[in-house]
């Protein structure tokens, strides 16, 4: 088993490099199937939820028909991470069309999930058994101290961490509701940070940390209008801050007036041809790019055409074809 | 510098404030002439509701009842432990109960029409109140699931909220579930850029709300939703409440009349005398 150091943000490229067996026995454990749903790009989520409660194969084609041109390249990510986690699997149908389906393990937890509403693995103690409980600060800065990078190599351990992050931050859990394996592994989770192990006079208890329960939490990196406002949100001077709003008005529309000419404009990669030899050859070519659905823009006067690049290469084959 | 917490604050976290429509003269209209009843559309809700605190933990959603006397907050994700369907119905029944209880004369409309400017005004509040918690919050957005027909004496209030909403940047989704098509809700999406949608068959409700109104915020920029096909504009006179194709404006408050006054009953103006036959010459149409 490859060496694995545990970093947060790339805890579920981890799991994603898991051989398919292991996956597919992760996947019989119903937090694991929340945790990794909670892991995937917005659009991954929403695919999931969507088909839900479809039990036949769903035909790639139709799914594209389900976003903008915009969204298309976010779209590919979204299915290449629910291939890659396995929560989709990929088949071709009698046509040789890529079809998908959902992991029928992975559907039948999230279905149970949305019927019965979500389930803690252990309930809390109740507090008078624990008497004195460290405040979240104390409980963050405890996990600060501890917080390292460190070798673990097991399924198990991925399966309990994900398993963690379904807790209540703060709260405690007792160690006896804990499988031996799990037992084990919790004094180095709390060497780690992750949690806090305390000992009463009879029973001892598991306290988990802002780092266990955030594990599953994801980002995604684009910039738009409404993330422009909430860094100025996030970043204003105090004083400015009390504000409210604390971005005026008048700048969060000329951001919105911004953002719309931004959109007015789409920007495609294309060429310019000019020069045409003749009247024909430049007609022919203005009816060439058209079949091609790759035209933008003539000048019949000047003789002048722009083409979309996507057939640069036909073009070209094109013109050299009416030269001869 | 950006504090470590905020990246807990993704693109796809939500506030989803849930307005669902608890009046019994609409349900038991929607009992007579469909299978589609009141507790099958909560078991829709309430999976939809899990859907969404599943996708994401730093997810809220918040359900405010919208009843024909009154209307109350009955779930809040960010109070309730584990047991939600319980807390909900627990709360939803004592709502109704109360709601009943209230004298029914002084209901806005009377008993057809459910309170949805109060409801709408009520998620709007919650929302400010988050927005000025901190400069940290989860992305709002209204959910209206409403079926009764729009009530006339609303309309100035259901007006103000959209605007009010328009201007904190929320979109109000509606989900219609009765037979005919609401009139303020198509306004209230257009002009917040949220989604309007009438489902073709209630009993596949959860699909549609999967598939529609699950969609947050970040993702509505990659995906087809429904668009509008017709938005009825028509305004309401403040005098009778009934909707017009046409009438007198105040020049000075924008009030709308049906009828040609002496004096803006909004705020006090003078108004000249109208021309006979031709009202249309000295009057802005709407």
């Amino acid at each position: 088993m490859p060496q694995v150091k545990i970093v947060a943000r790339n805890f579920m490229d981890m799991v994603a490099s898991l051989p398919t067996m292991k996956l597919d026995m992760l996947y019989d454990n119903s937090f694991i199937c929340e945790a990794i749903l909670r892991s995937l790009p917005p659009l991954a989520k929403k695919y999931v939820l969507q088909l839900l409660y479809i039990d036949k194969p769903i035909s790639a084609k139709t799914m594209e028909e389900w976003v903008l041109p915009d969204g298309f390249s976010k779209h590919k990510v979204a299915i290449d991470r629910l291939i890659q986690l396995r929560v989709m699997t990929e088949t071709y149908d009698r046509k040789k069309e890529a079809t998908y389906q959902l992991n029928p393990k992975f559907q039948f937890n999230l279905q149970k999930h949305i019927v019965h509403g979500g389930v803690l693995p252990r309930e809390p103690m109740p507090s008078n058994i624990t008497v004195r409980l460290p405040s979240l600060e104390e409980l963050e800065a405890y996990a600060a101290e501890q917080w390292e990078e460190r070798g673990v190599d097991s399924a198990d351990l991925i399966a309990f961490l994900l398993e963690l992050s379904f807790h209540v931050t703060g709260k405690a859990y007792n160690i006896n509701t804990l499988t031996d394996l799990q037992r084990s592994i919790i004094r180095d989770l709390s060497d780690l940070g992750l949690v806090k192990l305390q000992q009463g006079r009879k029973e001892g208890w598991f306290i988990p940390t802002k780092l266990a329960t955030n594990l599953s939490i994801s980002l995604a990196d684009t910039t738009s209008r409404k993330q422009i406002i909430s860094f100025l949100q996030q970043n204003a001077h105090p004083r400015v801050a009390e504000r409210i709003p604390s971005v005026p008005e008048n700048v969060t529309d000329q951001i919105r007036l911004w953002e719309s000419d931004l959109n007015r404009v789409e920007m495609m990669p294309a060429h310019l041809y000019d020069e045409f030899p003749s009247k024909d050859v430049f007609e022919a070519a203005c009816d060439f790019a058209r079949e091609y659905g790759a035209f933008l823009w003539e000048d019949s006067k000047r003789m002048r055409l722009i083409v979309k690049a996507d057939i640069l290469n036909e073009m070209k084959e094109f013109l050299r074809r009416q030269k001869q | 510098m950006t504090p470590v917490s905020s990246k807990l604050y993704a693109d796809d976290v939500s506030l989803l404030m849930v307005l669902i429509d608890t009046n019994p003269y609409f349900w038991s209209s929607m009992n007579n002439n469909t299978s589609f009843t009141f507790s099958k559309f909560l078991s829709h809700v309430l999976a939809f509701l899990n859907s969404i605190l599943l996708l994401n933990q730093m997810n809220q959603v918040v359900v405010i009842a919208s009843g024909y006397n009154s209307c109350d907050y009955v779930f809040d994700s960010s109070t309730s432990s584990m047991q939600r369907a319980e807390c909900l119905l627990e709360k939803l029944e004592d709502f109704v109960d109360k709601d009943e209880s209230l004298s029914r004369e002084e209901s806005v409309d009377g008993v057809g029409f459910s309170l949805l400017s109060g409801s709408l005004s009520m998620a709007l509040c919650y929302i400010q109140r988050v927005f000025r918690s901190g400069p940290l919050h989860p992305q709002p957005r209204i959910l209206c699931l409403h079926g009764s027909p729009d009530g006339p004496g609303q309309y100035v209030a259901v007006m103000n909220s959209i605007f009010s909403a328009q201007r904190s940047m929320v979109p109000i989704d509606s989900c219609v579930i009765g037979s005919q098509h609401s009139a303020f809700l198509q306004q209230a999406s257009y002009i917040t850029g949220g989604v309007y949608l009438k489902p073709q068959v209630s009993d596949g409700l959860f699909q549609y709300l999967s598939t529609v109104f699950a969609t947050d915020l970040h993702s509505r920029g990659f995906l087809q939703l429904p668009r509008p096909v017709g938005v009825d504009f028509r305004a309401s006179c403040f005098c009778h409440k009934n909707t017009i194709d046409m009438g007198y404006i105040c020049s000075v408050c924008l009030s709308i009349f049906c009828k040609h006054h002496k004096k803006c009953s909004t705020c006090g103006s003078n108004f000249g005398e109208a021309r006979k036959q031709d009202p249309s010459a000295s009057d802005q149409r709407r």
